[in-house]
């Protein structure tokens, strides 16, 4: 049995439906192509409500997330929020997610939907000696993404709160369209945008959350605003050089060899994974994530061979064609001497060992897309 | 002829893997069919073959690709390949607007037609094919 979120009525007349994470999600609706296009050169929306939401609040709120988390949850202020990642003990990745600090007491994390058991587990065993509470409410509070340059025009237009005063990674309580919600200044595109929480909008009674994804539609209309399926959400966050759980992070993964040193604050006295970590930084990641571009036309997948002078260096942990920059192009893992951006590589794709060069991200011309665009 | 929205023309013959054949006077020229162009969504990349391979029936003739899925082609007929469609290299798309015209694929000169045509399906047949993949 399937799960749906509040929006699949809508999912299923107007978009091809895949199974994802055992849930029931459109692919795309118009096509991967232009729904990409949309949010690069406008404004697109995502339904993410199967991705999971925790509420965990109480005394030790702020001590039990740094100790199961790598970032430093202590430096967040309310209406604030950071990526960051959960490890075990060896310093491998349970989850990236966001921590959003809602009150001085209480933060929302919004784990991947296909850790949701998972994190929940982990997180309800390591709080055992914590006096905190955690609230699986993913049932109760819908979640969209806004993303594109015309995002905040188009929240701004249902909002009588000035849009343009939240930061990058900032959050607000706001009414949109008179229906309370939180957004967050976040999102896995790489453009500017929100995340929308819709409160009290249970899966059983999904009026609210509907309402909202129908006045963000609305309201977008002279935007062009599209709705955009699982399909475009991968090419995008992959263009901007992000990671997906379980192609370019997993538990035998540690965040410096994903290159995700910037959420891990060594600093901290004590989190789960530390001690590996500490060592890691001292030796160097032996093996550490790349980007990829295709010289040759051909598009690399994941578990693609990486390859210098018909040795095998790694493999292809994710890959696609970016209609951004016309090309394939992918992220894998290479040895840390091999790893310099403008090394040639040859990617294995179907038999063909095709030229690529390794490079950094984001993927596309930062002038031009882009949160940080100039133009 | 249609199958639900899928187009079949008359006067292809066919193969289960949805790959058309059109006879040209000795040559066979061979592209994918409606319901294979519809089930892709957006073709992104075609891998073309190599002019001059000789291939056999049901070997892999090439792909043609999607953001996020991988399509064999594979050879209706043994022979040898004398054009592949350059067109596809700039605008893969073809592959989705003409999938009988000019999203066509490769031409193959036929070593053994008269014993491989046995094989293929008839557009009758095709759509009765199709009919019985889409329950």
């Amino acid at each position: 049995m399937l799960s749906r979120t509040h929006l699949y009525d809508f999912h299923a007349r107007n978009g091809h439906l895949i199974e994802f994470s055992g849930f029931e999600m459109p692919l795309w609706y118009q096509g991967i192509v232009p729904e990409c296009k949309a949010v690069r050169n406008s404004v697109g929306i995502f339904d993410t409500s199967h991705m999971g939401r925790a509420l965990i609040s109480g005394e030790d709120s702020t001590a039990f997330l740094n100790y199961v988390t790598t970032n430093d949850v202590a430096a967040l202020e309310v209406g604030r929020a950071h990526y960051s990642v959960m490890c075990n003990e060896k310093g491998g990745i349970i989850d990236d997610f966001i921590v959003n600090k809602q009150a001085e007491k209480e933060y929302l994390v919004v784990p991947n939907a296909g850790n949701r058991e998972k994190d929940l587990s982990w997180l309800k065993k390591e709080a055992e000696r914590f006096s905190v509470e955690i609230r699986h409410i993913s049932d109760e509070v819908s979640m969209f993404a806004v993303q594109g340059p015309n995002a905040q025009k188009v929240l701004q237009e249902i909002s009588d709160e000035d849009l343009s005063l939240i930061p990058r990674f900032g959050g607000r309580n706001v009414d949109l369209d008179d229906i309370k919600a939180t957004i967050t200044r976040t999102g896995y595109t790489g453009e500017d945008g929100f995340e929308v929480f819709t409160w009290d909008s249970p899966i059983e009674e999904p009026s609210k959350a509907v309402a909202m994804w129908n006045a963000i539609l609305d309201h977008g209309k002279s935007y062009n605003i599209q709705p955009c399926g699982l399909g475009a959400r991968d090419v995008l966050r992959l263009e901007a050089g992000m990671c997906l759980y379980g192609n370019d992070i997993t538990e035998s993964i540690t965040p410096f060899q994903a290159r995700l040193g910037f959420v891990v604050k060594l600093t901290k006295n004590e989190f789960i994974g530390r001690d590996a970590l500490v060592r890691e930084k001292a030796e160097g990641a032996k093996s550490v994530r790349v980007g990829l571009k295709m010289l040759e036309a051909g598009i690399p997948r994941a578990e693609c061979d990486i390859l210098k002078d018909s040795q095998v260096l790694g493999k292809v942990t994710s890959g696609t064609f970016s209609p951004t920059t016309n090309q394939g192009i992918a992220m894998g893992y290479v040895p840390r001497e091999y790893s310099k951006t403008g090394g040639e590589v040859e990617i294995t794709v179907r038999g063909k060992n095709l030229q690529a060069v390794i490079t950094g991200f984001p993927f596309y011309d930062t002038s031009k897309y882009g949160w940080q665009r100039t133009q | 002829m249609k199958v639900n929205n899928y187009e079949v023309p008359e006067g292809l013959y066919y193969t289960k893997e949805h790959e058309w054949v059109k006879l040209e006077g000795g040559n066979c020229r061979v592209g994918v069919s409606d319901y294979a162009q519809k089930s892709l969504h957006e073709v992104v990349f075609v891998d073309l073959p190599k002019v001059g391979v000789k291939i056999v029936r049901s070997q892999s003739l090439g792909s043609v690709e999607s953001v996020k899925a991988v399509a064999d082609v594979f050879a209706p007929i043994s022979g040898e390949v004398t054009e592949a469609n350059v067109k596809l290299a700039d605008s893969p798309e073809l592959v989705n607007q003409q999938p009988y015209g000019d999203g066509w694929i490769a031409i193959i000169k036929p070593s053994n037609l008269k014993a491989e045509l046995k094989n293929l399906l008839d557009a009758k047949s095709y759509a009765d094919f199709l009919r019985t993949q889409m329950k």
